[in-house]
């Protein structure tokens, strides 16, 4: 892709990416693994774990990687601009009148109607890497709800539980609940974990 | 364009590149970073405007520390200093992931081990996001419209509906929703929802 096509392409998502980056992770995936098929999930996975691991936020991050892979150095850079310029022209408007813009009820329903978008999406993102670490395959909601009204299609062969992968989320889930482990510390510990438990 | 006006952008591009490479957590973990460099050392932000920052930084779009650098740019130095201060927010994040990419550009790697890394590194980030997404979930369940649009809204998701479309449609169904609710003289507390 040329680097203004990614320019556009980040910017959209700039503006409909309310609450933190996770959020980006559907968009990113509806729209390049999906739609135009120029990355593949596995390889998405992958790019996501790099970019938690990286300093600066996870969905700049993620959005630089995705444009290098896309369109080299000039790719790179177009799609982090393109994910900050909503931001830049949104915020120098909402700048002198944020505290009217709060009060405002049309302001406060847009809010109110995306943020539950958001936490599906946030959910969503989880699902898809449940299909990637916790389980070996994608899952499979069609079937899983056929199963449910007792058509029993039953679950895809290559669609099973790895034990590795679901002690290490469970583990991390509860010790990010729990305590105040910094992120950074559970992810190398995970690497280590998955080299030997993961093969 | 005196001294102590490059001094300031400085001060921001430096700051929230700082914020960006270091501050992990993501959203409003950056809060005492800037009260700490703006306020407290440098008093040029008083209280009020790191209340306005937070709003702000929450009502628009976008990636949570760049509206904030946003707001402290543009309140202490204009337009320079808003692209300063954003320019700080993207800087860690495009040169570190340039030398790994360029490194990894295939990102399809063969040796068991380092695949079995991969594998551990995205079963940590399910535990994370799954977290994140049950602490979202605490904050914004505060009523039924907010239940039964997301479990409407994850429903048109896993049919693969573009997410763009689902957002789009969730923001005329809000207004609706806030008029609604104002008609039947329901109090709307300042900030709900928003936090």
């Amino acid at each position: 892709m040329n680097p203004f096509a990614l320019f556009l392409l980040f910017a959209k998502f700039g503006c409909v990416s309310f609450g933190g980056g996770y959020v980006l992770i559907p968009l990113i995936i509806n729209e390049l693994v999906e739609k135009r098929g120029v990355i593949n999930m596995e390889t998405f996975g992958n790019l996501v774990s790099i970019a938690q691991v990286t300093p600066g936020p996870v969905g700049m991050n993620a959005a630089t990687y995705v444009g290098y892979l896309q369109g080299g150095f000039w790719g790179a850079l177009s799609a982090s601009f393109g994910l900050i310029v909503p931001s830049l022209i949104l915020g120098t408007l909402a700048f002198y009148s944020i505290s009217r813009w709060r009060e405002n009820l049309w302001v406060r329903g847009i809010l109110q109607g995306v943020r539950p978008v958001s936490l599906a999406m946030i959910f969503f993102a989880a699902f898809l890497f449940l299909g990637m670490s916790v389980f070996t395959a994608p899952i499979p909601w069609s079937g899983l709800l056929k199963t449910l009204i007792g058509q029993g299609a039953g679950l895809p062969e290559n669609f099973r539980l790895s034990l590795g992968g679901f002690a290490i989320c469970a583990v991390v889930a509860i010790l990010f609940l729990k305590t105040k482990v910094s992120t950074t510390l559970l992810i190398v510990l995970s690497a280590i974990a998955g080299a030997f438990l993961c093969r | 364009m005196d001294k102590t006006y490059w001094k300031k952008l400085w001060v921001l591009f430096f700051t929230f590149a700082k914020i960006a490479a270091l501050v992990v957590g993501g959203g409003l973990a950056i809060l005492p970073v800037v009260e700490e460099t703006f306020s407290r050392k440098n008093k040029w932000l008083t209280q009020e405007d790191l209340l306005e920052m937070t709003a702000l930084a929450q009502t628009i779009p976008g990636i949570i520390a760049c509206n904030a650098a946003v707001y402290v740019g543009t309140k202490l130095a204009g337009i320079g200093g808003m692209l300063a201060a954003a320019f700080g927010v993207c800087f860690p994040s495009v040169t570190v992931i340039m030398i790994i990419a360029a490194f990894f550009p295939h990102l399809e790697p063969s040796n068991p081990y380092v695949l079995g890394a991969f594998a551990g590194v995205r079963a940590c980030i399910t535990g994370l996001i799954l977290v994140t997404a049950y602490r979202f979930a605490k904050k914004t369940f505060t009523g039924r419209f907010e239940v039964i649009v997301t479990i409407l809204a994850l429903f048109l998701l896993l049919m693969k509906i573009n997410p763009v479309y689902v957002i789009l449609c969730a923001m005329p169904l809000g207004i609706v929703y806030a008029f609604w609710r104002k008609t039947r003289g329901d109090a709307v507390l300042p900030g709900e929802g928003l936090k």
